[in-house]
Formats: structure tokens, sequence, C-alpha cells
């Protein structure tokens, strides 16, 4: 019923017995203390705000058992910054607000990571169509969308499309 | 939505090692693909496996390989991949156009040809585009060897084929002539935006020198009990020029032949509208792409 499993969560060998029916997303959040990686549907693989990266693919973590990602390389929202230095990806997030209530966004980050490893130069269909798994409750995905293509922008060096103008406060 | 407790998991490395695995563990043991099914069944407590045998690490269950007539793709190879491979191009193009449009990357990423096979789901993408393309299913067991089952005869129904439970689907075969002249394609209507399909239909549409259509399949995906294919729409378009009123009159047979079945989703004359409405599409694209591959 149980067994002894080694993940590579963001980059540290962590080694736990765990129940054979423990999801990978139970496994992340409880086990390893990692909360980033969130539950926005009852494990019903609809939300995607579980979506982590196993051996460098975007998977939902509820679809998938904890023992199944023995051996493997799990990263999470966790592991996406360098030391102090943020993911491309999360630097757009934050200019272009991209999130309100935030509760989708390491999924939706995860995700967009793997499809911008896959497409370097996708069109902004491309963009919206990659998110078909991902809900954002807020509906916020104008600016989700500005914020990968402006990240896809400034990995290829180009000038990333400037973000909204700031409105003065009316006086 | 949890799964009830598993006895045991096994993640075997071979073929042969899968098979020992699921002779040793006996009853209620059930083999996993991609979960991207079998998963869902587990949390909603539609199965409680008591062993689970994990397919992922069996290496020579995945990937394409081409012989002199024939596309070999191995059940574990993932729908991301035959989204991306051109291993499709031409005859074998609906499958695909159907890998591609399968859920969302995520379950692209994860889920697999032979999973959606095995499951037969009636809202899915795999069994009809499979039908149309005329597949065969290589069936291993520990007691029996291989054994091969054509597609028609291996979807039986809702949740249902012709799989027996000491059997591992290997492979999946399929018909690939390298004369040109041969398209496909695939398209489904559901929900939202690459959803589970209310109508899924595949056509392969094969063209000789002149234009006029030699050979025609045309399968359709989302109706009970499993994906049926409709032989009239090759009767129909037999020596003909691939034109919208060929198309129109074909799929309308097709609509009218095929029993249809009305849920919370759709009724069944709405089902008709959309066998005919797409039905003609994705005709009138294989056609072209069968016509791209004549040369003209």
């Amino acid at each position: 019923m149980k067994k002894e499993i080694t993940v590579t969560v963001n980059g540290e060998a962590i080694t736990h017995t765990v129940p054979l029916r423990l999801l990978l997303v139970d496994f992340i959040r409880d086990e390893c203390g990692l909360t980033g990686t969130h539950v926005g549907c009852t494990y019903e693989g609809r939300c995607g705000a579980c979506t982590v990266q196993v051996d460098g693919r975007a998977l939902k973590s509820c679809m998938k058992l904890a023992v199944q990602a023995d051996g493997k390389e799990v990263t999470t929202v966790e592991g996406l910054a360098r030391e102090d230095r943020l993911h491309n990806l999360q630097k757009a997030f934050s200019r272009y607000h991209a999130l309100q209530c935030g509760y989708c966004t390491g999924g939706i980050l995860m995700n967009a990571v793997d499809f911008l490893n896959e497409n370097i130069n996708p069109s902004e269909d491309e963009v919206r169509r990659a998110l078909v798994g991902n809900l954002c409750r807020c509906t916020g995905y104008s600016h989700i969308v500005e914020a990968i293509l402006a990240a896809s922008a400034m990995r290829h060096g180009l000038k990333p499309v400037p973000p909204p103008a700031e409105t003065e406060p009316a006086p | 939505m949890y799964p009830a407790p598993i006895e045991a998991y096994f993640a075997p490395r071979s073929i042969d090692e899968a098979l020992q695995c699921l002779a040793e563990a006996g009853d209620d043991a059930t083999f996993i693909a991609g979960g991207m099914s079998l998963m869902q069944a587990m949390k909603a407590r539609l199965v409680e496996p008591r062993v689970l045998i994990d397919l992922n690490e069996v290496e020579e269950l995945r990937g394409l390989a081409r012989g002199p007539r024939s596309l070999t793709v191995r059940p574990m190879t993932r729908y991301r991949e035959l989204a991306a491979t051109s291993a499709l191009h031409g005859a074998l193009q609906a499958l695909g156009d159907a890998a591609a449009t399968v859920g969302d990357r995520q379950v692209r990423n994860a889920g697999t040809i032979g999973g959606s096979l095995c499951w037969n789901y009636v809202a899915s993408c795999m069994p009809s585009a499979c039908l149309c393309l005329d597949a065969t299913l290589v069936l291993a067991s520990l007691a029996g060897g291989t054994r091969s089952v054509p597609i028609k005869t291996f979807l039986v129904g809702p949740l249902e084929t012709a799989r027996r439970d000491d059997e591992l689907l290997i492979e999946i075969v399929f018909p690939a002539s390298i004369r040109r002249g041969v398209g496909s394609a695939y398209r489904k209507y559901g929900g939202a935006v690459d959803g589970l399909p209310i109508v899924g239909i595949a056509a392969q549409v094969e063209v000789d020198e002149a234009g006029l259509c030699t050979h025609a399949r045309f399968s359709v995906g989302g109706i009970l009990p499993t994906a049926r294919a409709f032989d009239g729409v090759g009767e129909i378009l037999r020596g003909r020029p691939g034109t919208p009123a060929a198309f129109a009159e074909a799929a309308a047979a097709a609509a009218d032949a095929i029993e249809t079945q009305g849920d919370h989703l759709a009724s069944a004359g709405y089902r008709r509208v959309l066998i005919r409405t797409l039905g003609r599409d994705v005709l009138a694209e294989a056609h072209a792409r069968a016509s791209n591959g004549a040369g003209r």
C-alpha cells in the first residue's frame, strides 16, 4: 500500500514513503510543502492550477500518482526563478499585470514555459489555444496572452510590445 | 474525487515484464497508460484497481515505425508526438488532426493513442479516426502469443473492446501505401475548444490523376454504442469529381443512415445536422489533401 520514492523536485532529490494512491499534487503540496502548486477544482483535471513539469513537460499533477514520478524531475512554480532572478515569463507577468487573484498563475506559468520551449515564435492564436487547459476564474486572459507573447519577444531579443500606458488618475 | 486504496504498483520496463506482472497480479489488475481517462475514473471510484501496472516506462511501446505498406504506431505514443510527426502526412493525416485537438496541452503531453482505444469512451477522437484509417490492432498475451484484430471488431461498445483481460495492446498498424493521391482529415464539434466531441468525423479520400474519387472512407465518433464507419460515402463518391455538392450528398446520406442518440449534450437530430455539415467539410478537406498529394 506504500512505496518509497525519490523525486527530484526543483533540483533537490526528495525521498519519501508514500501511499500508492497519493496524487502527485498532494505529494508536492503536503509532503514537499511547496504550496505554489494549487488545486482549483476537485482533482478533476479541469482547472490546470496544479500544472507542473515532469521531465520538462507540463502535466496536471492531479492526473498522476506520486509513485509515477519516482526517479523523475519535477519542476514546480517555485523552481522557475534562479536565485533572486525571476524567469522572463514571471517578469512579463508582473509587467503586463497578467494576474489578478493569482490562483491560476502558477499552473499557467508552468504550462506556458513548456509551450514557449516547444513553440519559439507563437502567434496570438497559438498562445490562446495553449491555454485551453488552464482556467482563470478572474477571466484575465487578455493580459496573460500579452505577457506570454512579450516573454517570447524578449527571448528573441526583440523589443517587447510596450505595456498598457499608465493612465493619470482623475483629478 | 480521490482514488481508492491501491495494493500494489508496478512499472515494468518491457512488454514481457508487463505481461508477467499482469499474470502474477491476478484479478483487479489494470494497465495504466497516459491515465487521462483512467485516473478520472479511479478518482470518481468508477474503477478501483487493486493492482496498477504502469506502462509509461515500457520504451518498446512508444514511437512509430514505417513498413513497406504500413505505418505502425505503438500504443504508448502520446498525442503530442502524433500531432507533431510528419509521418502521418497524406493518407493518415486524420490521426494527426485528431491528436492535435484532444483535450489541452497538458492532456496531449500525457495521453496516448493506445490508452484511448482501449478505454473506448464514446466522446473520444482516437476510435473514430483509427476506424476511418482502417487500423489493425495487435494484442499480446502470455498464453496466446499475439493476435491481430481489425479496429471494427475491436471497438465493441461504450468502455468496451475486444481486448481480453490478459492481453496488452502492443501495436496499431495502419495501411499506408506510398501512392500519392490519398488524403484524410478529422474534425469534431464539442462544447469547448478541443473539448470532448459531441460528434467527431474522420474521412479518407483517394483521387485518381483525373481528379475523380476512386475510394472514400468515412467514420463518425461521439455516437452510441461506439464509433461507426459508413461505407455508403465511398459508393456515392466513387467515379465523381470532388465537388461541394458531391460531398454534401455523401455526408447527408451518412447522417440519414447512422443512428444517433440524444443526450444532455445534444439531441439526435442535432447530431445528424453535425454529421451533415462537419462531414461535408471533412470530406472536402480530405479531398483537397488527396489532390495536393496527387501533384495538382
